[in-house]
């Protein structure tokens, strides 16, 4: 059966940061393929251009005045925070991946 | 002499001044308490729409204007996928594929030479939120999550540090007088990448991008420090990577950061959230209405009405005191005296006191009446040194206050003719000493004349007069 390379679905993980079992690298390996394989079927439409799958509406966007409304506080922006940290939203460290 | 040709490219972000953030309706404004500028669409919650924010789109277009770009008239939005901590949504919403300005240019002057560094395209897009790191952990603030950025991103035309620092302070002068954005280096609200490749020939070499450079004299000192790098890596037979960097300006050096997602990595898709936007002339129009006199127009202005080149900067360089003086040019006064007034005497108190003018009392009535006061002589350039505090701090008026402080400027003509009459009979001496080319002598006979009047004549009106009878 046609499947994705191990290194693509590597590449793709690693985009979404998150860590694939040798298992689940074998099953991304169909699955994925599966997936870009659809996509390449709706390109195949004639005159393709994915501005045109991008909305139906002709109307122009609304666009919104220029007044601040509601804000929260602090304790209920981090409220659903795993982590917190006083006022912050606590994270593990990210630079130099 | 190195063989090596240096391209350079800037990408400048500068945060749009609005009151509110570009897609919610939470404050867009700087210094505020932690995580307290922010509403649910700002934390990427789900279920939750993006608004446009109109002022965002006037300020854009603004921009365009100023910068010489085309407008797009219709465009979209697009989604910039990446997982990062400082974005809960998971990508970013900006214009990728329809930039609301391409194809403008900004003209710069080094060494005397004119050039215009051309300007591909210019994008509106959203802040992310702002992290701290301590340690193994990083601490996140939202309140710049969502705040509205355009990054303007030129050509790869640039040839050297000093030309990109002319770049950046013509393009931050013009996006400060338009009132697009603070333009503040050192808060953050301007922030430049510089990329950089050498070449020795035709072909583009790999380039490298420096982040966030923390001011104009800095990004100059980072494209210096990384074509030295470059050529020593190539001269060494090495391969420059495509990779982040970023400048330490302790060490003097760029650092490598971390190897760059490529383009497409970040799965570009149109924003399905925003439908067109499709901008109108009359919305152009409208949005331009307020933009006021630029840099360059003002100094055609201002030398029309005969300021030096000299004084035209200082006043451009203090956007406070020029505003005033544009205002004051609705009032038929002598400009050149107002703005060395402006400058001297009214910027010594302003700095003394760490104050703009418009926080003082100094009324454009009020300073017109002081000049007119020069000008006839009841007032000298001392008199107003010592009355500074007085015009900036209370209401009085010129008339009130030269009677508080017992000046009275004998301007009568005949009073003054007849002192200089008597010192002159008194002082035969001097005289000769004067007609004989001791300028010494003019000194000591205007001494006199001050004397005789007890400091009361206008010395410039007497100096002027005593010289006439003397040359008589």
């Amino acid at each position: 059966m046609d499947k994705l390379s191990r290194e693509e679905v590597l590449h793709v993980a690693h985009l979404a940061r998150i860590s694939l079992t040798e298992e689940e690298i074998e099953k991304f390996r169909v699955q994925l393929k599966v997936l870009m394989d659809d996509i390449d079927k709706i390109k195949e439409v004639k005159d393709y251009d994915d501005e045109m799958m991008f909305t139906p509406i002709e109307e122009n966007a609304r666009l919104r005045e220029d007044v601040v409304g509601d804000m929260l506080t602090a304790k209920e922006a981090i409220s659903n925070a795993p982590k917190k940290n006083g006022s912050f939203i606590e994270v593990p460290v990210m630079i130099n991946e | 002499m190195s063989e090596f040709i240096p391209t350079i490219g800037l990408e400048v972000h500068v945060e749009i001044k609005s009151k509110s953030k570009l897609f919610s309706s939470s404050a867009n404004s700087y210094g505020m308490a932690t995580n307290t500028s922010v509403n649910v669409v700002d934390l990427g919650y789900p279920g939750t729409l993006p608004t446009v924010n109109k002022e965002i789109i006037r300020q854009g277009i603004r921009a365009c204007k100023v910068l010489n770009c085309n407008i797009t008239r219709k465009m979209h939005f697009d989604r910039k996928n990446y997982f990062y901590p400082d974005n809960p949504k998971n990508y970013q919403i900006t214009q990728n594929r329809t930039p609301i300005g391409t194809d403008g240019y900004v003209e710069i002057e080094v060494d005397g030479i004119k050039k215009k560094i051309g300007i591909s395209d210019i994008h509106i897009e959203e802040d992310t939120c702002k992290s701290a790191h301590r340690g193994s952990v990083s601490l996140l603030d939202f309140n710049r999550a969502g705040v509205p950025l355009i990054e303007i991103v030129t050509e790869p035309c640039i040839s050297n540090g000093k030309e990109a620092m002319a770049y950046l302070t013509k393009l931050k002068e013009l996006l400060f007088y338009a009132n697009i954005s603070d333009c503040k280096m050192e808060e953050g609200s301007m922030r430049c990448d510089a990329n950089v490749s050498i070449s020795k020939d035709e072909n583009m070499g790999t380039r490298t991008e420096t982040k966030n450079i923390s001011s104009i004299h800095n990004v100059g000192l980072a494209i210096e420090k990384e074509i030295a790098r470059q050529e020593e890596v190539l001269n060494n037979n090495g391969i420059i990577k495509e990779e982040t960097r970023r400048f330490d300006d302790k060490l003097g050096e760029t650092i490598l950061m971390r190897v760059k997602e490529t383009g497409n990595d970040y799965r570009y898709f149109i924003e399905p959230d925003i439908p067109y936007l499709v901008i109108t002339d009359e919305f152009i129009n409208d949005s331009l209405k307020t933009l006021p006199l630029l840099p360059d127009e003002l100094r055609e202005k201002y030398s029309k009405i005969g300021l030096s080149s000299l004084q035209i900067e200082k006043l451009i360089n203090n956007r406070p005191l020029n505003d005033y003086f544009l205002g004051l040019l609705e009032f038929k006064t002598n400009y050149v005296t107002a703005v060395n007034l402006l400058l001297s005497d009214v910027s010594s108190y302003l700095n003394k006191h760490n104050k703009v003018i418009t926080d003082t009392h100094l009324s454009y009535e009020k300073l017109v009446s002081v000049i007119d006061n020069l000008e006839s002589g009841a007032l000298s350039n001392k008199n107003v040194k010592d009355l500074i505090d007085s015009l900036m701090e209370n209401d009085l008026t010129i008339e009130e206050l030269k009677k508080e402080f017992k000046i009275e400027n004998i301007t009568d003509d005949r009073f003054i003719e007849d002192i200089i009459t008597k010192v002159i009979e008194n002082n035969t001496e001097s005289v000769n000493d004067y007609k004989n080319g001791h300028d010494r002598a003019l000194k000591y006979l205007m001494g006199q004349v001050m004397k005789e009047t007890k400091g009361t004549v206008n010395p410039k009106k007497a100096s002027d007069m005593l010289k006439e009878a003397l040359n008589k």
